[in-house]
């Protein structure tokens, strides 16, 4: 049972080391031939640990204990509000004549063409003409014909037919882009054909 | 054991040779695993990249393989790792061989067994859906019995010490053991549909909570203690210098362990977690930064007088490099910590970075370290190359910083795209999510060529130590001992009832009733907490009682010390986890509560925690501009609170999904699903197919239902034919829908499952204050 051979490699015990003043004092107690000093706590982790714990008080001091800080529901509340109002001041009024004016205007289309590829070509496809979302360029229209209408539609969305409200993600400025960039395939006065629905090209009706 | 000769004065002396078989198993092991899992951890960088890596196929998808990895890294790899170390180390510095062959055997073919059974179940999609904790209910029990086997001849050892004071090494082990144990068997509670499914008894918030502290805190004991043991033990050795500082060791380790539980919610910070919970969690990892550093510079300190060494001797090389990992990545987990940083780092790479840089840095090279240092001595030759060691040591280092420093800009730029604003915040400035993804792209490459060549060098210490055993014999280390006398023991009561303790304990005690109490209690608790500190000043002037002696002889008693850490580990845990269950979830629900799942929604809620989806997908909105902007309000209490379990995720790879019921239409998902990039080009997200092919498993849904019921989901009594009739309802609707827009799909199909339960995500009813005082009254 007795292995009578010692591990080749195995270094030698290291010779114990000696201080070489009180505060390297060395423990007495000696693990497997670890030693250990007794070293002083450094001073600055000391500080470090203390002032993580004076802060974690005051910490808790300000925003639980007195409840002098603003709970983050509240907070985020206040700042949206703000910015809403912000917002509202600085943008100004659109109505149908400007958005008919933007969608002859070559800027203003080559921006709504951008986000129309990025965020509406998904369904409503690259040309307009309509695949999981109606079609855009005929001259049916289910929420309104209006610029203004499409400008409702796109903002709010309707939620019921799977068309999100991209007020939030895109923006009024986006949103008007876009618009004109939709109406750039119509033209002023044309005919509005009010209908119900959309089905989706090459769809079988439901029985 | 062989009785060699007497000496009255010192006890018997005794030649002891120590059971190393079981540390050269165990290492092999980490070895082996430790590959596969690096393996599995390129593939699924690659597919973040590439999404054709994905292979359509099920089994390779990323959802499925990323539990693979994590699992793999953690608990094959790093557990083998900790186990060769821990019976390495304890042995010696115990004086006493391992208690029980039998015993390491059992734990060593046990855990491997476990091992196996994860890599067969998890690509399967067999999963709790729950991060790190993923195993399926038969293994999560097997994992329970062989951690207590590990424990009892562990404890055994101990009990059988020829040195009776236990060194700084051991106090980390036994925390490690008690404190994992704990961790595991609550995270994992769940009530069995199957022989291979369950749902965790906890829900929405409550097992949010309980995850982050299992989660948190299996980085801290599983990943973080066990490795400062090895380092005690194996760092010292290999410099030949003593450690730097005892009392460090005494106020790092107890500020450590004790801090360390509380720390959990720091991952889940402007969620819908209540806040005093999301402070707490703030403040303790704060003060978790000066505990931890304790550690890294008992490590440094400790290479005073040897840092010559480090040109020459691969060992110390992985462990100084280890080390300043640790303190790296325990610096930035404090600051990751703060919630307005968090705010922006959260759900972006910045985790994937700190993480990596902890488990590559720390981990893996404590490891490598470990081994280089110990196969020499486990097979009695010299390491076959050196030089191989070197380049290893290079190799890796080059890999991490290559791997990290692609995740924190990706990162950054996840973070700033995501949550950037215009028009006075009123607008998100990419307001596309594949902006993000797009733009960083190239990182992805990059990490996945960071991650090969750490990988590669992991790989030629595999061909080093496999050179060096070769052909040699296996060598056990032996010792002559004194059996010493036993030592003057402690009971149970001298652990607690003396002055350290009593005086630590009040100051807890009236520390936290100013933090919990109202007004005049915590007022009181002021004044307590004065008179305690003026006491235990004067207690110490007037007896001049030392309290080191004390601690000297609490170092002689294992079980005290034991029950001293328990304690210490247990607080955190109580104080946060009891009132969380406690509070009764259907009247504490911010004013929204969610609407069950249907039958047919539960089951595609089984497909969407089979496939993975929360290892991308998060389903939380928190407070925070950028978030609200982008997915709707911020997420209340009460929209989860039939989440069992809770997908509120860790990563956003792809958006949120809090709020994706009723935003597309039901062939948008039909689309995206079979082909992502059809409906938002640029995507990552992998192809279902299969989803097309396969029936949704209707015939396990009474069962489920059952359970779901019994963890207190409301769901009303349905027979077997009811449940069949309402899921096929529900298809069919959703069958037909889809085929007036194109989308031809048979209503038995997965797919439709899976959209029925995608359009529920984030539909509850508003409840006023009265109903919810009426919902708790009954």
């Amino acid at each position: 049972m007795l292995n009578p051979t010692e591990p080749v490699i195995t270094r030698r015990e290291p010779d114990p080391v000696k201080p070489v003043s009180e505060e390297d004092s060395l423990r007495p107690h000696i693990y497997d031939g670890i030693q250990e000093y007794d070293k002083r706590l450094p001073r600055w982790w000391l500080y470090t640990l203390y002032g993580t714990i004076v802060f974690a008080g005051l910490y808790w001091a300000y925003y639980q204990a007195y409840q002098f800080g603003v709970a983050p529901e509240h907070a985020l509340k206040m700042e949206m509000a703000a910015n809403a109002d912000t917002a509202a001041r600085k943008s100004g009024n659109l109505d149908d004549d400007l958005l008919w004016k933007m969608s002859v205007d070559a800027k203003v289309l080559a921006a709504g063409k951008v986000t129309f590829e990025t965020t509406c070509a998904s369904c409503h496809k690259p040309d307009l003409t309509g695949m999981i979302g109606p079609n855009l360029v005929d001259r049916e229209w289910i929420h309104g014909g209006y610029p203004m209408d499409a400008m409702k539609t796109i903002t709010e969305g309707v939620l019921a037919k799977g068309m999100p409200a991209w007020g939030p993600l895109l923006g009024k400025q986006k949103i008007s882009e876009v618009a004109a960039y939709i109406f750039s395939h119509h033209k002023t006065g044309e005919q509005i054909v009010p209908v119900a629905g959309w089905t989706m090209p090459g769809a079988v009706p439901a029985p | 054991m062989s009785i060699a000769t007497a000496a009255p004065e010192l006890g018997v002396k005794t030649r002891i040779e120590y059971d190393d078989a079981p540390v050269r198993q165990f290492m092999i092991a980490s070895i082996g695993w430790g590959i596969i899992g690096m393996l599995v951890g390129v593939l699924i960088a690659t597919q973040m990249g590439v999404w054709q890596a994905n292979f359509k196929t099920s089994w390779l998808t990323f959802g499925r393989l990323r539990p693979l990895h994590t699992n793999a890294v953690i608990f094959a790899f790093v557990g083998n790792m900790m186990f060769a170390g821990i019976y390495y180390s304890t042995q010696r510095l115990v004086k006493a061989r391992t208690a029980s062959r039998l015993l390491s055997q059992i734990h060593f073919w046990g855990w491997q067994a476990i091992i196996v059974a994860a890599v067969i179940t998890l690509p399967l999609g067999l999963t709790r859906g729950k991060e790190y904790a993923e195993l399926i209910w038969p293994i999560d029990i097997a994992v329970a019995l062989i951690w207590v086997i590990f424990a009892v001849n562990f404890f055994w050892t101990l009990a059988r010490r020829n040195e009776p004071s236990l060194y700084v090494a051991i106090w980390f082990y036994i925390a490690t053991i008690i404190t994992v144990a704990m961790l595991y068997i609550i995270n994992h509670l769940s009530i069995p549909t199957s022989w291979t499914h369950s749902y965790p008894i906890f829900g929405g918030v409550q097992d949010a909570l309980v995850q982050w502290w299992y989660g948190h805190n299996a980085v801290a004991f599983f990943l973080t203690t066990p490795i400062l043991g090895i380092m005690y033990y194996f760092l010292p050795k290999a410099a030949e210098r003593p450690v730097y500082s005892y009392r460090l060791s005494i106020v790092h380790f107890w500020s450590l362990v004790f801090i360390y539980i509380w720390a959990g919610p720091h991952h889940l910070l402007n969620t819908s977690l209540p806040g005093w919970l999301q402070s707490l969690g703030m403040v303790f990892s704060l003060m978790l930064w000066a505990p931890s550093w304790g550690g890294m510079l008992n490590g440094l300190l400790t290479l005073r007088g040897a840092w010559d060494k480090l040109r020459t001797d691969p060992v110390l090389k992985f462990f100084a490099a280890g080390i300043t990992f640790y303190g790296m990545a325990t610096l930035e987990g404090p600051l990751l910590s703060i919630k307005s940083v968090n705010a922006f780092s959260h759900y972006t790479d910045w985790g994937i970075a700190h993480v990596h840089g902890a488990a590559l840095g720390w981990n893996g090279f404590m490891a490598a370290g470990m081994f280089y240092w110990l196969a020499p001595r486990l097979w009695g030759r010299r390491l076959h190359s050196v030089a191989a060691a070197n380049m290893h040591f290079w190799l890796g280092t080059v890999g991490i910083l290559i791997y990290t420093a692609a995740m924190y800009v990706s990162g950054i730029t996840q973070g700033i795209m995501l949550g950037a604003t215009k028009e006075a915040g009123t607008v998100l400035s990419y307001p596309n999510f594949l902006d993000a993804v797009t733009s960083t792209r190239i990182l992805m490459h990059l990490r996945a060529l960071g991650g090969l060549m750490y990988l590669a060098g992991f790989i030629i210490l595999a061909w080093n130590i496999w050179r060096t055993a070769r052909g040699a014999q296996a060598v056990n280390g032996s010792i002559e001992v004194y059996v010493p006398e036993k030592p003057a023991t402690m009971g149970l009561g001298g652990g607690f009832f003396n002055a350290p303790v009593i005086y630590t304990t009040l100051l807890l005690v009236f520390l936290s009733g100013w933090a919990a109490l109202p007004t005049l209690p915590s007022g009181l608790s002021i004044v307590g907490l004065v008179a305690t500190a003026m006491a235990m000043s004067m207690h110490k002037e007037f007896t001049k009682t030392s309290w080191s002696a004390w601690y000297e002889r609490l170092l002689e008693n294992a079980l005290p010390f034991t029950a001293l850490t328990t304690v210490a580990v247990f607080i955190g845990g109580l104080v946060q986890i009891i009132p969380t269950v406690m509070i009764s979830t259907a009247n504490n629900v911010e004013g929204m509560r969610q609407i069950p799942y249907t039958p047919l929604e539960l089951a595609g809620r089984d497909i969407y925690i089979r496939e993975g989806c929360y290892n991308c997908h998060s389903q939380q909105i928190r407070t925070l501009v950028g978030d609200v902007l982008r997915y709707g309000d911020y997420s209340k209490l009460g929209e989860s609170i039939y989440d069992h379990p809770f997908q509120w995720g860790s990563k956003r790879t792809g958006p949120d999904l809090a709020r994706e019921g009723g935003k597309y239409p039901n062939s948008w998902h039909f689309f995206h699903m079979r082909d992502p990039r059809q409906i938002s080009p640029g995507s990552t997200m992998p192809d279902y197919p299969w989803l097309f092919r396969d029936k949704t498993e209707i015939a396990a849904l009474p069962n489920k239902l059952a359970v779901q019921r019994r963890i207190g989901v409301p769901y009303k009594m349905m027979t077997d034919a009811e449940i069949q009739e309402a899921c096929a309802t529900q298809a069919g609707l959703i069958a037909d829908d889809l085929k007036n827009a194109g989308a031809e799909v048979p209503p038995e199909r997965e797919i439709i499952a899976l959209i029925s339960y995608l359009q529920k995500l984030g539909k509850s009813e508003k409840v006023t204050p009265i109903e919810s005082m009426q919902a708790a009254a009954k």
